[in-house]
């Protein structure tokens, strides 16, 4: 759209490859469709029911037991995302851009071939392109795993309630998605195959784990999954999992409606035909390597989101980098794309909001003596009369010594973290210092003013 | 068999007849009632009308199209009125696909770009 602005002729080939399980969407990307929207929206739903317990505390009476629907809620939520498709083929078509939902890849220099769900194909040629296809869920590689388990490509838009599940990994997409399955009120189980949300602040995640343990979700550490057979069929069936230790030769099973994989998500890259443009990109990985400019080592190609090499994995980012690109290209302007001090939360039961550098990283780059780190505990006013964990939420704050005690990490754990969490980014932006940080007065009653 | 309209006034008739098509792909033009002259209280509606209809002929095989008067001024304003409420309409003129959350609102009616996307397109 931004291109469009300009003048330019645009064209925006999307195409979803269903799922396993037949799975597929509209167009929005993952953010929209199978990510941060209708995550957020289940977590909420989850959140509302914590809230009805709560409310008894409060004086509110209500007769009937409080029981949750989740055709009812799944309903609401693809709704909604499908109000979102419309809304942007809408403004693509305002806009002028071509929208062609077809399968696009590079068959020749400035040429793509893209192929629609009819099996038709279209040649197209243009100045330049910008790669954005994202990534999907790893499967394990085990027997049964493609056949019977879903992700989160399949979750939201579940036409039965996944029962018991067993959610296999630690990111941040295993434990959002398990905080919101055990907050609607079902047995759910997680398999850690070694640590909790890797490249997050480990004594965050930790807190974070503990918290999700004492709230109703299993935890199964330090083992694997090797084969996954279905017991009964139906939706949901029975699915028996079987599961190696990694530091051992135990070996255990265990019986679910549902296994959700979560261990990890791969750039759709292999397939689009970046070698017959001679585009680099990191051969384990699959991710493409690009300069500060989101240009590629092929001058006309450009890249941005997720697929990106070393860059940051968010919604926001992706648009940011995308707007500015075409700003650049387009309209003479030079600001580039900024990935330092970008916040960012984790929507598990306890939301957990950071910005900036983790304690373990911090340390790691300017030395331990070099950093100092104010924490606190803090009980929200809300918790107090439903007689809610009272040392659960907390928050810490990681200075730079000898820069004036710069803040260069921010951490907080509770309720709202999110919301919380976006003003300080901004503060941090402008150099938030210790002192100054102290001598702002905080607003009571609330959580941010720790 | 090509496509055919329904002319309704009102909420009760409009859902009565929607659920009489059933099962066919149903669109629908709302709009504010029309005087003894024919002209409508909703300027944006006579603004878009002849741009719908000029579209009509791209609706595809089998459906209908329901041609919508939901009342008069007074009766749109209110906030809780029964297409407000119930159909989450939120102006006039509004055209829908409907059971879908595909629709156009207001000025988005007056562009024929727009309203052939809502008509031909999943």
């Amino acid at each position: 759209q931004e291109a469009a602005k300009y003048g330019k002729k645009v064209m925006v080939v999307d195409f979803v490859t269903p799922t396993p399980q037949g799975s597929s969407w509209g167009l929005g990307g993952t953010c929209v469709n199978v990510g941060c929207i209708p995550k957020k929206l289940m977590h909420q739903a989850a959140l509302l029911g914590q809230a009805l317990q709560d409310a008894r505390k409060f004086g509110w009476h209500f007769t009937e037991e409080v029981k949750h629907n989740w055709m009812t809620m799944t309903e609401s939520v693809q709704n909604y995302i499908g109000s979102l498709n419309w809304g942007y083929r809408v403004a693509l078509r305002d806009s002028k851009v071509t929208y062609e939902n077809a399968y696009g890849e590079f068959v020749g220099p400035h040429t793509i071939k893209a192929t629609n769900k009819k099996g038709i194909e279209k040649l197209y040629t243009a100045e330049r392109f910008i790669i954005a296809t994202g990534e999907r869920p790893r499967y394990l590689g085990v027997p049964g795993d493609k056949e019977y388990c879903i992700s989160s490509d399949d979750i939201f838009s579940l036409p039965y309630c996944p029962g018991k599940t067993l959610v296999v990994g630690a990111s941040y997409v295993a434990l959002e998605c398990a905080g919101f399955l055990a907050g609607l009120g079902l047995d759910v189980t997680v398999m850690v195959r070694s640590i909790l949300l890797r490249g997050f602040d480990q004594d965050m995640a930790n807190r974070i784990g503990e918290y999700m343990k004492e709230h109703g979700v299993n935890f199964i550490r330090q083992f694997v999954p090797i084969k996954v057979e279905q017991v009964e069929e139906g939706t949901p069936g029975i699915l028996k999992v079987t599961a190696k230790s990694t530091t051992g030769d135990q070996i255990i099973e265990g019986e679910y409606n549902t296994v959700l994989l979560a261990i990890g998500r791969d750039p759709c890259t292999r397939k689009i035909g970046l070698d017959k443009v001679g585009v680099n990109i990191n051969e384990k990985t699959g991710k493409i390597p690009v300069n500060d400019e989101e240009q590629t080592n092929v001058p006309y190609i450009y890249a941005i989101g997720d697929i990106l090499q070393d860059k940051l994995e968010l919604t926001p980012v992706a648009i940011q980098a995308g707007r500015l690109l075409v700003r650049r290209l387009y309209a003479g302007a030079a600001a580039k794309c900024d990935y330092v001090n970008v916040p960012t939360t984790v929507f598990t039961p306890l939301e957990y909001g950071a910005c900036g550098y983790s304690e373990e990283t911090a340390v790691e780059k300017f030395g331990e003596e070099n950093i100092e780190v104010y924490h606190s505990h803090f009980w929200p006013l809300e918790w107090t009369v439903p007689s809610r964990d009272n040392n659960k939420c907390y928050a810490k704050i990681i200075c730079n010594i000898q820069d004036n005690e710069r803040v260069i990490g921010f951490h907080v754990l509770g309720p709202n973290a999110g919301e919380v969490t976006q003003g300080f980014a901004a503060a941090m932006k402008c150099g938030l210092t210790k002192e100054q940080l102290d001598s702002t007065v905080g607003i009571h009653p609330v959580c941010a003013e720790v | 068999m090509g496509w055919e309209e329904r002319q309704v006034r009102g909420y009760a008739e409009f859902v009565r007849t929607a659920q009489s098509y059933h099962g066919r792909p149903i669109f629908a033009l709302f709009c504010g009632d029309k005087d003894a002259e024919g002209r409508s209280w909703c300027p944006d509606c006579v603004t878009a009308e002849p741009v719908v209809r000029k579209e009509l002929h791209n609706l595809p095989d089998e459906s209908v199209f329901i041609y919508c008067l939901v009342g008069d001024r007074a009766y749109w304003k209110d906030p809780n009125n029964e297409f407000r409420k119930n159909l989450k309409l939120t102006g006039v003129p509004t055209l829908l696909k409907y059971g879908t959350p595909q629709k156009l609102v207001e000025e988005e009616c007056f562009k024929a770009e727009l309203v052939r996307m809502l008509f031909t397109e999943d």
